[in-house]
């Protein structure tokens, strides 16, 4: 047999690598593309069995499993989300923290991954940083019902500066949903409560007003209005929305409470409209007399010469007989003296409590 | 030069039947003049074997994964993490005695074998065999690695390959550590590190020949694998950071923990090859069974040493096993990966050598922390660390093993620590054993590969220690006569000529002899001279001459070149400036060959 040519030899053998170049490309594609679809197989049913810890509570199982699956299926934005959420349940927040921080590199704007981070800062005491990923979340991308959730993480932060008293920062968060309420009743009656402790009692009113047209049996939107009314010292209107808040539910023992303080306010306040001379130089005197008590009380036996003053002009008052003509005037004195009383108090010692009654009427006087 | 090239026949023919050429003769034409070009074919096969071996090695870790995970699937019962091993090596064993017998081990020694000794020459049959016992026995849960495998089954294709275009041994050669760099790039995804092992350890020369073909090669390999694999490092880790200088301090503990395991498991090895090797031969199928069955009941109880164990890498590198397990998995997969290679599994050690040095690493930085919580990163640092460490211990190439985590990982900021671990895991690695693994298992198998050792100690004799003031010095304007008086017992064949600005050059004696013959005795030696007084800066092939730091063995081959026993020696910085010379005799008695009788003694 005839010895081919180098020439040709080599051609043939060239012809053959790059036949088997392609053979072996197709091969490995193929194998490929198999063993990652199985591998996604594998990945989603490690997945779901750490989903499953989850729901059961077993937090360091599920942590493993997501992580198996993590190992297969490298860079799956979902596996990490329930990854860090997963980590955060278990305490283990910084490694919640490594982990949210590298899928927010790829993507700062994923509001899930952000959301979760917000609570793992809430969770570390790091409050600022986490406002502003609550922020990230608020504005950032969901992959479905987008609106709903950025609702509801807006919703998460307006409860952590609830929770902290922040009265600024809450009304800005709750003046953007003001104009677009959720439909829920639940959530606008939760949205006016919110209102009236961001210090904003007229959005409040309005709020849980249009609760009431909507549901005008509802016993909680009639307390939210007797609230924002008794916050805007509208005692008596208050005190009608709390009765029939009672009314339409019994139990409600927060509304309870305000009645009677409500009632408590109406008997004390001297400045109601529609009282008479005599009534309003009586209250005067319950006022002065309740104000020196408690000025009194805090000075302990040795009050200072300023504070003797007062007291002394008390004494004085208190005694003095006041013919009919002239109660107007000692009325206006007493109130006078009541304020200056109380201005005396609030330096002492523990300082008196807001919400008692005396301290909402000479509120209402001061103002 | 022009290149002359001559049409084959069949081409020729192909373009008389047509008046224009088609593209089948223009390609035919075109691979013909590449066939006669010996460099560029070299450099355009580098690519095409790249491209091959990446495209092999890929379907070998493809199949080898798939077959894993359906022989001991995660979650498995006990008993087959018993019998899958010890069936699966006994199996491979029996195929390897049988059909392969150069398919055993790791595949690093035999290309070396194949590239020093036999011109580069591997068999498909032992390529093929390497892949396919290898998927097997790796697959069956052997804690032995796929990298030097790889490397052999590359080097087998482009042996194959080469020797079927017809070419020259010495393309062979050149051929050869390319693919075996193409087979690293793709089975560690790191082109740069497979270029340097090639050099480091293959080679043994990081300034060999062959870089291009070697650079070309690996990194075609490494675009094919990103193009059937994607761009995924072999492991993810956190991003890692300096917490204190103090841990440099750790990472130098960890240097010497690297290290002293890193010996205690290639002592291991050896010794457990030694024995096996020892036992008779009839029981040679059989033995890798010994190491499946081994590896099998540390399986059936610690199911994580199955396997390469990159999973387990991975996991420690993110600091997610726990310091006992770590600590147990370090010395189970020492004694498992020992056992295994020295009952003659055919599987390489890189894999394991990453397993233990993570295992060590992560033991010693989960101790680190938890004494010095506020200054040391967490374990997962220490295990990326560690396994340089044990690399730089086992393979012994720590130029590599830096490089090679850095491309691993991609996490730069680690390289400082590697450098300072990887060192002394060397240092330790070198005073405890003299002998690399690799040339230890191949004096184990009776080979001697030329060794850096070797290749040093024969650069390590250099002219100065030869060299000798120059005896006599002609001046250009010498009569030859005088010349010749002046060396008549003189046992050199050539004198060094000085003039004005220096050594003009060296004057044979027969040359000298010859103008007396010819009747011009009283002539200068200038006249004779085939050049005049020197210009410019000629070479060393125009102007024959050694400078005091050349090795012994290049003023052996200058002599030879310029047939002379004797060679001026001159300054680096102006090689007209005579020092002395340097004579055969005094180069043989350097190298400690007995000088005859009579010469004249070299005087210091």
């Amino acid at each position: 047999m005839a010895t081919p040519s180098p020439a040709r030899s080599f051609l043939g053998t060239m012809s053959l690598v790059f036949l088997a170049i392609s053979a072996i490309a197709v091969a490995d594609m193929f194998l490929a593309k198999t063993e990652r679809a199985e591998s996604r197989v594998e990945a989603a049913r490690l997945f779901k069995q750490g989903q499953a810890a989850i729901t059961h509570g077993e937090n360091a199982e599920a942590i493993e499993r997501i992580k198996d699956a993590i190992s297969i299926e490298r860079g799956n934005r979902a596996y990490l989300r329930t990854l860090a959420h997963a980590q955060l349940t278990a305490g283990k927040t910084a490694d919640a923290e490594s982990t949210l921080a590298d899928l927010l590199q790829t993507d700062s704007t994923d509001g899930l991954a952000s959301l979760i981070m917000a609570r793992v800062l809430v969770k570390e005491g790091r409050f600022s940083e986490a406002i502003s990923y609550f922020h990230r979340a608020v504005y950032g991308q969901w992959n479905q019902d987008a609106a709903a959730k950025q609702l509801r993480a807006r919703f998460e932060l307006i409860d952590l500066l609830a929770q902290r008293n922040s009265k600024e920062d809450l009304l800005a968060e709750l003046l953007p949903i003001q104009d677009q309420p959720p439909g829920d009743l639940k959530m606008r009656t939760r949205l006016g409560q919110l209102f009236l402790q961001a210090g904003s009692p007229a959005r409040a009113a309005a709020l849980f007003r249009a609760v009431l047209q909507d549901a005008p049996s509802n016993a909680d939107a009639y307390a939210g209005v007797g609230e924002a009314e008794f916050a805007q010292n509208n005692f008596r209107a208050a005190q009608r929305d709390f009765q029939t808040a009672l009314r339409l539910d019994p139990d409600d023992q927060a509304a309870r409470k305000s009645l009677d303080l409500c009632n408590e306010l109406l008997t004390l306040d001297p400045t109601l409209r529609g009282l008479g001379h005599e009534e309003r130089f009586r209250r005067s005197l319950k006022l002065v007399e309740l104000t020196e008590g408690e000025a009194s009380q805090c000075a302990g036996p040795n009050p200072g010469p300023e504070l003797q003053g007062l007291l002394d002009m008390v004494a004085k008052a208190l005694k003095a007989r006041v013919s009919a003509a002239r109660q107007s005037d000692a009325s206006e004195s007493n109130l006078d003296l009541a304020e200056q009383l109380w201005a005396r108090r609030k330096e002492c010692k523990p300082p008196p409590a807001t919400d008692s009654p005396l301290a909402l009427v000479l509120a209402r006087i001061a103002q | 030069m022009e290149l002359r090239v001559r049409t084959p026949q069949y081409i020729r023919k192909t373009m008389d039947s047509n008046q224009r050429p088609s593209w089948v003769a223009r390609l035919g034409g075109s691979l013909e003049r590449l066939r006669q070009r010996e460099d560029q074919l070299t450099l355009v096969l580098s690519v095409v074997l790249g491209a091959l071996v990446s495209l092999v090695v890929v379907a070998f870790i493809l199949l080898t994964g798939r077959l894993a995970a359906r022989m001991y699937p995660a979650g498995g019962a006990g008993w087959r993490r018993i019998l899958v091993p010890t069936l699966g090596s006994l199996g491979t064993g029996y195929l390897l005695w049988r059909y392969f017998p150069f398919a055993r081990g790791s595949g690093i020694p035999q290309t070396k074998y194949a590239l020093f000794i036999h011109d580069g020459r591997i068999r498909f049959r032992t390529a093929f065999g390497k892949f396919f016992c290898c998927s097997a026995s790796l697959a069956s849960g052997i804690a032995l690695g796929r990298e030097g495998p790889s490397v052999q089954v590359g080097a087998g294709i482009a042996s194959v390959v080469a020797r079927n275009l017809g070419l020259e041994p010495k393309q062979v050669k050149a051929l050869v550590p390319a693919a075996a760099a193409a087979a690293l790039a793709a089975a560690f995804n790191t082109p740069i590190a497979a270029v340097l092992f090639t050099l480091e350890e293959i080679m043994g020369d990081l300034h060999a020949e062959v870089l291009g073909p070697v650079v070309l090669s690996s990194v075609t390999s490494w675009m094919v694998l990103h193009l059937v694999l994607g761009d995924e490092p072999l492991f993810h880790v956190p991003g890692y950071q300096l917490v204190h200088p103090v841990e440099f301090g750790v990472y130098a503990v960890l240097g010497v923990v690297g290290g002293l395991g890193s010996v205690c498991f290639v002592k291991l090895l050896l010794g457990l090859r030694a024995w096996f090797m020892r036992l008779p031969k009839s029981t040679v199928w059989f033995q890798p069974a010994v190491g499946g069955l081994a590896v099998g009941l540390m399986g059936y109880f610690v199911p994580e040493v199955l396997g390469v164990g990159y999973n387990q890498v991975e996991k420690v590198l993110n600091g997610d096993i726990v310091l006992q397990l770590v600590v147990l998995l370090a010395v189970l997969k020492i004694v498992a990966t020992a056992v295994c290679y020295g009952s003659g599994n055919a599987g390489g050690i890189f894999g394991p050598s990453l397993f233990m040095g993570s295992m060590m690493g992560a033991a010693v930085g989960g101790v680190a922390h938890s004494l010095f919580p506020g200054y040391t990163a967490g374990p997962g640092a220490y295990a990326l660390v560690g396994m340089g460490t044990a690399f730089a211990g086992i393979v012994r190439t720590p130029m590599t093993s830096v490089i090679m985590i850095f491309e691993m990982t991609r996490d730069y900021t680690i390289i400082v620590p590697l450098m300072i671990s990887n060192m002394i895991a060397f240092f330790i690695s070198y005073r405890l054993q003299k002998e690399p693994i690799y040339e230890a298992l191949a004096h184990q198998d009776g080979v001697h590969l030329p060794t850096h050792h070797s290749r040093s100690e024969s650069e390590r004799l250099q002219v100065s220690q030869a060299m000798r003031p120059a005896p006599v010095v002609f001046s250009p304007d010498l009569g030859i006569g005088s010349a010749l008086h002046q060396v008549e017992d003189g046992a050199f064949d050539a004198w060094p000529v000085v003039g004005a600005g220096g050594l003009w050059g060296m004057i044979r004696t027969s040359e000298l002899e010859q103008a007396a013959e010819d009747g011009a005795g009283n002539k200068k030696i200038v006249e004779i001279l085939d050049h005049g007084p020197p210009v410019g800066h000629p070479t060393a092939e125009e102007f024959p001459h050694v400078h005091l730091d050349n090795s012994l063995s290049l003023a052996l081959q200058r002599m030879g070149a310029i047939r002379l026993n004797v060679l001026p020696v001159v300054s680096r910085e102006n090689l007209r400036q005579l020092i002395g010379i340097v004579a055969l005799n005094d180069v043989l008695d350097a190298y400690g060959v007995a000088k005859p009788a009579g010469e004249p003694e070299r005087r210091e």
